[in-house]
């Protein structure tokens, strides 16, 4: 299988704290990663840093086996989606315009010049794509709906319909069930894994959620203090005596 | 030594009224979240009363200064009652318009009630302010000085107390971080923001006085210095830290003191450098301080409890509005323009003329600030630029007016590059901060020098001689006016394309979430400075036309202050549509018109003045915080409704329903 993300030896230093400290971990073509932790042990810091969000302290970060540009939207539209644990999503704009946004952005057809010359707003092959998104997520009822108005679980289907529009190769998904009940995740979870199957995007999730890990990813890395201190599947992470020291804070 | 010493007198109390001022707008912006533009305006207020007050047979200082001190809390409680009370508490561009308007409107209210400067009143507690009061070897001691120094140092010891006590000092401090917290405890959140306004608008009171009695004359104009030196210092403090506020204050009044002094026989320092001095300042601090880039991250953790502030989108329209709008422009316009060509007298034709282009120079802020929501208060400059560009190449280079125009708004784009690069590091108030001293900058530096508008002197400005035998020279050409409204037409017609756009709904998303947006590909930057330099094009080519139409400009015709001014109007009728910006300057050009013609018997030329048209049209941006979207759509949005509500018995929302399941 095709090395997609190869994240080595990365370390991000906020003045005399590591919140991350040497961490290596690959992530492959088609492949879902869980990454857990417990508050703290840096799971987001490397999130933004693989996101282009953070600078790196040391170490580096291979996407397709080349080195990533800086921006974030560069690294978007390489083919990096992500979702963010607070929601970020446009007010003043529609769920389909969400959408429409990334869409357009990652085709590079956006901007002055195109909307000026040639009236600018949305071929029909564009809309059909945002709205196979929108099925996808189940959202098509709500495609010309104001986002902000919407509740947390529909609204953080918005912001993963926003990341899947592009058809990206990865997809950062940073605690996607944060705030939603058992069955809002466990949809969302059915979507991630859905969009998995159709397109074969690799994930890298960060979730305390374990049953969202579960359902998702095959393979689980847990970090502590920074460090990358297990990886493997889900049942050899969790039997792990210093994942379990950590989450407990006992020995098994 | 001596000499340095004599400067640090000098400068010492202006540093004081700096410190007094700084520490007022950092103690406002912390307690209530108003970054409060009008505290300089305020100030003036306040000492006109004073001045006025001594004028009219108060024999004491220190009585007029109490009086003013009485009045100066209500003030301040009046405007957390009546304005920013009113604001929810997220909408950080609400309160910063209002406060714009406040500083807009305290000023010109002020001079229309009190036309003439009063006379400098004396320092409280002492007869004559000038006298000396102590000598050191050749150095003297003013009673002002004096009055100064002791005053802001008692002030400002009276505030530490304040801020130190349990009762009062505690519950402002517990505001800062959050009031919706503050109010779960148990204390009532809105006495706490009103008394920090009533703390705010002493300050403001005090400082205004003891800044004027050190010999500054009583005009609005002084107060510019006081104002940005003053953000200057609280910006070094990263609006937060109150001592070194006060420290900032002193030590700009010092340098600009010493400056001064040493470099008298240098006429360019004297005249350049000195009055930059803070604007320089600030610009650098709000480019490299760490803290003020996060100046908009907020820390409130209720803030997600509010609902998010009212983004000005085209979507709150109803599409009733678009298709009536579409069906009626064409006609409506055709007929307006005929009529002007037909039946309006030559000075109303060039007053509308004036109307379309300043409407143009106002679509540049429906561009930057309806849709990317920056407010830049650096629009009137690059309006500027674009005229004093097409005054020389026309003038010096005998360049074709009409290309000279077109070059005027390509410079006026490329000094939008100047201010688009520090703001891609900026938001919201910074980026209001950055151009504001882009624009004193501009007046200060750029205007008066020949090259550019001549100062006062100024330079004419030719119009197309004739272009198919249509005259556009003579002063109140219909032709002129007609061109000027096809570019108006042209320019709103590529506004309303980038509005509904790719470029719209990107900058939308950039507005809301820039890191979302980011994080979706979208070139944030570049579009960050396409959209400056865009909006300062645009900007440029309305001043090239303002100017043509004026047919001379000086650097008074493009002062900083407009830049304001005409945000606020823009942003009060409404920047989210060309038609608000349209409106807008048709409205200012033709109330203008209107109160310049009323007869001698109602006021006549008196009223006619820009003052009365500015408070006429600023009082709208106060309502702004419950309609974002501007008077003229709150009022065709109603219109709209109601005629739904006549015609086919149902809401305009109903409609679109009904539609909706018809079409599925």
């Amino acid at each position: 299988m095709k090395r997609l993300l190869e994240v080595r030896d990365v370390s991000r230093r906020f003045g005399g704290v590591a919140a991350v400290d040497h961490v290596s971990l690959d992530v492959f073509d088609g492949e879902a990663v869980g990454l857990i932790g417990s508050n703290g042990a840096g799971k987001t810091t490397l999130f933004r840093m693989i996101a282009g969000e953070l600078a790196l302290s040391g170490g580096r970060i291979q996407f397709d086996a080349a080195a990533l540009p800086h921006r974030p939207d560069q690294r978007a539209r390489l083919g990096i989606a992500r979702t963010f644990q607070l929601v970020q999503l446009f007010g003043g704009l529609t769920v389909i315009d969400h959408l429409l946004v990334a869409l357009q952005a990652h085709e590079g057809r956006q901007g002055p010049l195109r909307d000026t010359l040639w009236k600018g707003s949305s071929t029909p092959d564009e809309e059909q794509r945002c709205l196979e998104t929108l099925r996808l997520c189940g959202l098509s009822e709500l495609a010309d709906a104001p986002a902000t108005a919407l509740g947390l679980g529909e609204r953080r289907a918005v912001e993963l319909a926003r990341a899947l529009v592009v058809r990206p190769q990865l997809l950062l998904a940073d605690e996607p069930s944060s705030g939603l009940d058992t069955q809002e995740a466990a949809r969302l979870a059915r979507v991630i894994a859905r969009a998995r199957a159709e397109t074969g995007l690799a994930v890298l999730l960060v979730e305390h959620d374990l049953r969202m890990v579960e359902t998702i990813a095959e393979r689980v890395i847990a970090m502590e203090a920074g460090r990358v201190i297990a990886q493997g599947s889900f049942a050899e992470v969790l039997a792990n005596e210093q994942v379990i020291a950590s989450w407990l804070g006992r020995t098994a | 030594m001596g000499e340095f010493f004599g400067f640090v007198l000098a400068s010492v109390p202006y540093g004081c009224a700096f410190s007094l001022v700084a520490v007022g707008l950092v103690l406002t912006y912390r307690a209530t979240g108003v970054f409060n533009f009008a505290f300089a305006a305020e100030a003036y207020a306040a000492t006109v009363i004073y001045a006025e007050l001594i004028d009219h047979g108060v024999q004491r200082g220190w009585a007029a200064i109490v009086v003013v001190c009485v009045i100066a809390p209500f003030f301040g409680a009046l405007l957390d009652f009546g304005l920013f009370s009113r604001v929810p508490p997220g909408n950080k561009t609400a309160k910063t318009i209002i406060a714009l308007a406040l500083m807009v409107l305290l000023p010109q209210i002020v001079e229309t009630a009190v036309p003439n400067n009063p006379p400098i009143p004396p320092a409280p507690f002492f007869s004559d302010s000038f006298k000396p009061v102590w000598r050191f070897g050749l150095e003297i001691v003013t009673g002002a000085q004096i009055c100064e120094v002791l005053g802001t140092f008692l002030v400002l010891v009276g505030l530490v107390f304040l801020l130190r006590t349990r009762r009062f000092g505690l519950p402002i401090r517990a505001a800062v971080e959050s009031p919706k917290l503050l109010e779960l405890s148990g204390v009532d959140a809105r006495w706490v923001l009103r008394f920090s306004w009533m703390i705010s608008m002493s300050l403001a009171a005090v400082a205004g006085v003891l800044y004027q009695v050190g010999g500054a004359t009583v005009e609005p104009q002084n107060y510019d210095l006081l104002l940005v030196a003053s953000i200057a210092a609280a910006a070094l403090a990263g609006l937060r830290n109150l001592p070194i506020a006060v420290l900032g204050g002193i030590l700009l009044g010092l340098a600009e003191g010493l400056v001064q002094g040493y470099a008298t026989n240098i006429p360019i320092v004297q005249t350049a450098l000195v009055p930059s001095l803070p604007f320089l300042f600030l610009l650098v601090l709000l480019v490299f301080h760490p803290t003020l880039r996060h100046l908009e991250d907020t820390t409130d953790p209720m803030a997600v409890v509010e609902p998010p502030p009212p983004v000005p989108a085209l979507a709150m329209r109803p599409p009733a509005v678009d298709r009536t709008i579409r069906r009626a422009r064409w006609p409506f316009l055709v007929v307006v323009v005929f009529g002007v060509i037909l039946f309006v007298p030559s000075d109303w034709t060039m007053a509308l003329t004036m109307g379309a282009a300043l409407s143009i120079v106002f679509l540049s802020i429906t561009l930057l600030t309806g849709l990317a929501g920056q407010l830049s208060l650096a629009q009137w400059m690059f309006a500027g630029i674009g005229a004093a560009t097409t005054a020389q190449l026309a003038q010096n280079l005998r360049w074709p007016i009409l290309v000279a125009a077109l070059a005027g708004a390509l410079v006026a784009g490329l000094a939008g590059l100047v201010a688009a690069l520090p703001a891609l590091r900026l938001r919201g108030l910074p980026v209001a901060l950055l151009t504001l001293c882009l624009a004193l900058l501009g007046d200060a530096l750029l205007f008066p020098t020949s090259w550019v508008l001549n100062g006062q002197t100024g330079i004419n400005v030719p119009r197309p001689s004739s272009i198919f035998g249509i005259d556009f020279a003579s002063v109140d050409s219909e032709g002129f006016f007609v061109l000027t409204v096809v570019v108006m037409l042209a320019v709103a017609g590529i506004v309303h394309l980038l509005l509904r756009g790719t470029t719209g709904r990107a900058l939308t998303a950039v507005h809301a979430s820039p890191i979302g947006a980011a994080s979706s590909g979208v070139q944030v930057r570049r579009l960050t400075i396409l959209v400056f330099m865009l909006s300062a094009s645009i900007a440029g080519l309305g001043g090239a036309f303002f100017a043509m139409n004026a047919q001379f400009v000086s650097a008074t015709s493009f002062v900083y202050y407009f830049g304001p001014i005409y945000l606020v109007i823009v942003v009060a009728i409404g920047s989210t549509t060309v038609e608000g910006a349209i409106t807008a300057g048709m409205a200012f050009a033709l109330i203008n018109q209107a109160l310049t013609n009323l007869p001698q018997s109602v006021g006549g030329s008196q009223l006619g003045s820009a003052s009365l048209t500015v408070i006429l049209l600023s009082l709208g941006a106060f309502a702004y915080a419950r309609h974002p979207e501007g008077i003229v759509e709150y009022a065709k949005r109603r219109a709209t409704a109601a005629l739904f509500r006549e015609v086919r018995g149902i809401e305009p929302h109903e409609h679109r329903l009904v539609s909706a399941e018809d079409g599925a």
